[in-house]
């Protein structure tokens, strides 16, 4: 079970909570504070391992309760945190503080599913360190999550879950398994931000998870594609061909 | 600086240097046209060159002094005189400062003039007032004539600009009414879908509940800005089908298809919603399945081309009492791509075949100067 406190001051955004989360098997709630205050010591007392926080409270905000909770060498393990908030304009400096996620009110329950189930994963890895953490994670300067704003919605994208990223012009989509994403960035700063053991430029205008890979097989006109384990297919370049294929054999 | 006269910008040649610099320049050019003729017709009068200059130049000097100051004391004045106040009142001054320029000129070339017995200061200001008054005067009103003459053509340029302000003011204001007008058109349709989905379907309540916020979310972020990139144009729009599709179940299949050099492109706000709402309303509601949406956005001669087509009963004539709806999302597209962009826009209507409808719109192509600022972070 994952010890849960709740931080809200508005007694039915903790209700709605507090409901929803009883459909998450593995959730157990065990407080529920509604000021700055409160969650600090109620955090302090109950050690829990998931804290939702709103972000606009009464006298310290939810930044704040997270920083203080942080730099307390009393609370260990840290909790990990889920932002709530209706305001996304803190979303670069929750990211900043290692914040699990950030869910803009109002979320519905397969929002708040994907949050928890994310930070069950967090905890479970963190419970067995030897575990299956991805390759080159651990103390490699690569990026490991993006934040960005898609469709009034902010993404605390884990890169393990981009399956492979396009060019657009001057916009790059990143793929994952069930959306598609448009940011304004180039493929060269994506590419040099990316884990080269685990992301490959397989084309000029494409980059793909290996993870994700399936096999490289040669189409009837000669060309190579890459084949995602879901069936997508990327074309690819001929200069890229070995490389992929020493990973796979690797692998 | 310039000076300013009541919060008019003065024209450069009424900068009192190049102003009063002309008028000394002008009496440069006397002196060399003296000095030339008494040195061809051989005079008996010896006048250094340095002294003839001196006393030309001062002499223009001091009159375009006194008219740059006359001018800038009067200012507005001088094109409101009438002819009786130039009669009354402009043609004194004008004696009045031949007169008084004269005087000052007069004390300070006491030697002048040369080749005569000693005179009194009155005897010399007569002599020269003789010689030099109707030059002056000619000057004085070349000048008064000149300056009546820049202020009606200064009034005429402000008028027209305020003209125009006027005119881009008032279109603004209608475009901003038109802007607004969508809003709550839009957003009272998806909350009556809500209210409605509440009594069957609560999870699907919640889920449009929480669209429809992103939505608003995105709006509000916007503002009234008029003209936005086609990128974010199409995030809005993406969102809207997404909301749509859960609300039609799957029975419509959704295809959007845009030209990835074209995501900079500016594009009115708002400009694809009412469409797609249109397709909804009049045309895929009335199918059980196999709907279809076509979104195709692409460039075409330098113009942007955008085309949405859906399937359904074709352009039929509607019910009487649902007649009038259709034209308000499509009217408020037309006035407004006509308000932006004039006669370089269009907007088509038509039916293809098997009951498929096309709205196609163009527009010129213009690109956002600044890319959109835009939250993204990396981390680990």
């Amino acid at each position: 079970m994952i010890h849960t406190v709740l931080a809200d001051d508005e007694v039915l955004a903790r209700q709605k909570l507090r409901q929803l989360l009883r459909n998450e098997p593995e959730i157990d709630v065990v407080g529920e504070g509604a000021t700055a205050i409160e969650t600090i010591e109620l955090v302090r007392a109950t050690k829990p391992q998931l804290l939702f926080l709103d972000i606009q409270m009464p006298g310290m905000d939810g930044l704040d309760v997270a920083t203080e909770l942080c730099s307390d060498t009393n609370v260990s393990p840290k909790p990990h945190i889920i932002f709530t908030t209706a305001h996304d304009q803190y979303a670069l400096r929750a990211f900043e503080i290692h914040a699990m996620d950030y869910l803009l009110k109002p979320f519905t329950q397969e929002r708040l599913s994907s949050a928890v189930e994310r930070a069950r994963k967090e905890i479970t890895v963190n419970q067995h360190p030897a575990g299956n953490s991805a390759p080159g994670q651990s103390g490699s300067h690569y990026t490991t999550r993006i934040v960005f704003k898609s469709r009034g919605r902010i993404v605390f994208l884990p890169v393990s879950d981009i399956r492979w990223i396009s060019a657009e012009e001057n916009y790059v989509r990143i793929c994952t398994q069930n959306e598609t994403h448009l940011l304004r960035e180039t493929m060269a700063r994506l590419e040099e931000k990316l884990d080269p053991d685990m992301f490959l430029r397989v084309h000029r205008s494409s980059i793909v998870n290996l993870q994700h890979v399936k096999e490289v097989r040669t189409e009837a006109d000669g060309e190579y594609a890459v084949v995602l384990v879901n069936g997508e297919k990327l074309t690819m370049s001929r200069g890229y061909r070995s490389r992929i294929n020493g990973w796979l054999t690797h692998n | 600086m310039l000076p300013t006269i009541k919060g008019r910008t003065v024209p450069p040649f009424l900068h009192p240097v190049v102003f009063v610099g002309a008028f000394t320049l002008l009496g440069l050019l006397f002196a060399l046209q003296e000095w030339v003729s008494l040195h061809s017709w051989n005079s008996h009068i010896i006048i250094t060159f340095k002294l003839l200059t001196a006393a030309w130049c001062v002499h223009y000097f001091l009159l375009g002094a006194i008219c740059w100051l006359l001018w800038w004391w009067l200012g507005a004045h001088i094109q409101k005189a009438t002819p009786i106040c130039m009669a009354t009142r402009v043609l004194p001054l004008s004696l009045a400062v031949s007169v008084f320029e004269e005087m000052i000129w007069v004390a300070v070339f006491p030697q002048l003039p040369l080749g005569l017995p000693r005179m009194t200061y009155w005897h010399r200001l007569a002599f020269h007032l003789d010689s030099d008054l109707v030059d002056s005067l000619v000057l004085f009103w070349a000048v008064f004539f000149l300056l009546r003459g820049i202020g009606y053509y200064q009034l005429y340029r402000e008028k027209e600009y305020a003209a125009v302000q006027l005119e881009t003011q008032f279109a603004n204001a209608q475009l901003r009414a038109l802007r607004m007008q969508l809003n709550p058109h839009f957003l009272f349709n998806t909350m009556n879908s809500i209210s409605s989905l509440m009594q069957i379907d609560i999870a699907a309540a919640d889920k449009m509940l929480e669209q429809l916020s992103s939505l608003l979310r995105i709006t509000l972020e916007r503002g009234d800005v008029q003209l936005i990139p086609l990128s974010d144009e199409m995030e809005f729009v993406e969102m809207y089908l997404a909301m749509q599709d859960r609300r039609f179940a799957g029975r419509v299949r959704q295809e959007v298809n845009v030209e990835p050099d074209l995501y900079d492109a500016l594009v009115p706000a708002m400009l694809l919603q009412p469409v797609i709402e249109n397709a909804y309303t009049h045309g895929l509601s009335r199918l059980d399945r196999n709907g279809l949406i076509a979104i195709d956005v692409r460039r075409q001669n330098e113009m942007l081309a955008i085309s949405v087509i859906n399937s359904g009963l074709g352009l039929r004539p509607e019910s009487p009492n649902g007649s009038g709806r259709r034209g308000v999302g499509l009217a408020n597209i037309k006035d407004r791509l006509r308000l932006h962009y004039g006669n370089g826009q269009g907007f088509t209507i038509e039916e293809l075949a098997r009951g498929k409808v096309r709205v196609a719109i163009t527009l010129p192509l213009q690109f956002s100067e600044r890319p959109t600022r835009q939250l993204t972070g990396y981390g680990v």
